[in-house]
């Protein structure tokens, strides 16, 4: 009894001791909550937006564990509401273990392993944790919302190599492959209806991002891209086949952040190849969209930042009025279905180190950017309209 | 004030910006001898950290969190007060070369991506002290005198 009574404490101390060591402390968890409100003068957008939409909610939680300094385990679960496009079903948002193989001064390498996030551009990887977007919305001709699950992470492989320098900056590459993660915005954004069938990963996604960093990280150019096919699986009555489609989008990335204001500029091409659908809706056929914008955010405090966005997006490059694409429908879908130009003027205020208050409102010229899935009626829309909108954001 | 120095940008191409490099030098001056002193930042560490000096380079990636382990092998743990702290913005900008909205986009990047983890926010210097000192592996910053006896200042390059 005597030798319980003094081992125990000796125990249960040493167990104390060796919890303050243990793995666990080092769980960390973060999260977010968004809600925005949107009221559009025509077209829905996130929502029934023509009559004042609240169907744009995104809350986030994450946790990530080092096993030891090599290897870190992480996952993010996302409930994700936005308008008739995802209903806020809770998903795997990430989830993956990073290994490090090699990491010093000089340069870092390693691989990630899971559902991980696709480094498309400067904004993908963290697309929808609102903070770390430069507005309510990402400019949506590049980082589209009527189809980002595409986009959006590879449940895969990805390799990964960063060379740190003193004077010349640092130079990173992630490649990797997988199959990327599709819902059925995919079918209603690439064919324009579910047309009864399910669009699947066809094979391997190939991705890659080759980024170049100033040592005090004021210039960031960097140049990325994915690698997608697709195959139509037709349920019993679909007026399609099973039809192909492909495609490659990559975008070159500029920013230059000084002490008061950032500016940033991005280009994206995306070659198209529809095949064997062997229907009148979906022709074989060749199309590149393109799309860019030049964004300056100015910070009139830490705590306040005025943004300026102008962007421009083609669903074809080589139709940039979209006549030709019209005609092709004999006039059903309107010309100006394929392109959209927006000016977006907002204001950020960060409240403090937990909450974040926002508006932003833009003009559009063009319907490109709206979810067909929101907007299913194509002689509905109209060419030339407004968005004004306001967010609150939590995050811990 | 060498390092401050230092992180005035050398090349000068405007008169304008050498109208406000002349006046943050005065400015500089005059912080530095007037009665409230904005004393150099000192990076400390853990008395356990094997180096004696740091690079700019190697103080960036510690605080970006891009350097996992010491030299010795030991774990390094980050200590950051917050964001709007008059010391963090001191030295993010003078001793790393940092804006620190610049920290705080890469963080969150990596925090929200699962490539990552976010350093360890102090609501004091003295907390932050304290934390260092009872830390392996241990690295942070104050404005300046940080006597503690498991505590080191590093010179940082």
């Amino acid at each position: 009894m005597h030798r319980l009574a003094i081992t125990l404490p000796l125990i249960l101390c040493s167990l104390n001791a060796y919890s303050e060591e243990s793995f666990w402390d080092n769980l960390q968890v973060h999260g977010f909550a968004s809600q925005a409100v949107i009221k559009t003068s025509d077209n829905r957008f996130f929502g029934d937006s023509p009559d004042t939409s609240f169907d744009f909610t995104e809350i986030g939680i994450n946790a990530s564990l080092p096993v030891n300094p090599q290897i870190l385990l992480a996952g993010q679960l996302l409930a994700r509401r936005a308008g008739d496009m995802y209903d806020g079903t809770p998903t795997l948002d990430y989830g993956l273990a990073d290994m490090t193989f090699a990491s010093s001064a000089e340069q870092r390498w390693g691989v990630r392993l899971g559902r991980i996030k696709n480094s498309l551009g400067i904004y993908n990887e963290t697309r929808d944790v609102p903070f770390t977007r430069p507005g309510i919305f990402l400019p949506q001709v590049i980082y589209y919302d009527k189809v980002r699950n595409l986009m959006l992470s590879t449940d895969g492989l990805m390799f990964y190599g960063e060379s740190y320098h003193d004077d010349r900056g640092t130079l990173s590459l992630t490649l990797g492959g997988g199959q990327s993660v599709i819902d059925d915005n995919v079918a209603w954004a690439f064919l324009g209806n579910d047309f009864g069938g399910e669009l699947e990963p066809d094979g391997v996604a190939g991705l890659f991002r080759f980024w170049y960093t100033t040592p005090e990280e004021r210039l960031q150019l960097g140049v990325s891209g994915a690698l997608v096919s697709m195959q139509f699986e037709p349920g019993q009555y679909s007026p399609l086949s099973a039809g192909t489609t492909d495609l490659f989008f990559w975008i070159v990335s500029f920013q230059y952040g000084a002490e008061d204001w950032t500016l940033t500029a991005e280009y994206a091409g995306e070659p198209i190849k529809w095949r064997d659908y062997q229907s009148p809706f979906s022709p074989d056929r060749d199309v590149t969209a393109e799309s860019y914008y030049l964004q300056g955010a100015y910070r009139l405090r830490p705590d306040l930042q005025l943004l300026l966005r102008y962007e421009e997006g083609y669903a074809d490059r080589n139709d940039r009025d979209g006549v030709q694409s019209s005609a092709m429908t004999g006039g059903a879908i309107p010309p100006f279905n394929s392109f959209s130009k927006i000016w977006t003027a907002g204001l950020r205020w960060d409240i403090d180190q937990h909450w974040m208050v926002r508006a932003e409102y833009q003009r559009h010229q063009g319907t490109f950017i709206l979810s067909s899935k929101e907007n299913p009626d194509p002689g509905q829309p109209q060419a030339d309209w407004n968005l004004w909108a306001v967010q609150a954001v939590f995050r811990f | 004030m060498d390092r401050r120095l230092n992180s005035v940008p050398t090349v000068n191409f405007a008169p304008a910006r050498t109208g406000r490099f002349l006046r943050r030098l005065l400015m500089g001056w005059v912080l530095a001898c007037g009665p409230f002193t904005l004393a150099a930042q000192e990076l400390i560490v853990n008395e356990a950290a094997p180096q004696q000096s740091m690079s700019r380079n190697e103080a960036r990636l510690c605080f970006t969190m891009r350097l996992p382990t010491w030299e010795n092998r030991i774990p390094v743990k980050v200590f950051v007060l917050p964001d709007d702290h008059p010391v963090h913005r001191q030295f993010t900008k003078s001793i790393l070369g940092l804006f620190p909205y610049q920290l705080r986009q890469v963080w969150d990047r990596q925090i929200f991506s699962g490539t990552g983890q976010a350093p360890i926010t102090v609501a004091t210097e003295q907390e932050m002290i304290e934390r260092v000192a009872t830390t392996p592996g241990g690295i942070g910053y104050v404005g300046s005198g940080a006597n503690h006896p498991q505590v080191r200042v590093l010179e940082v390059r």
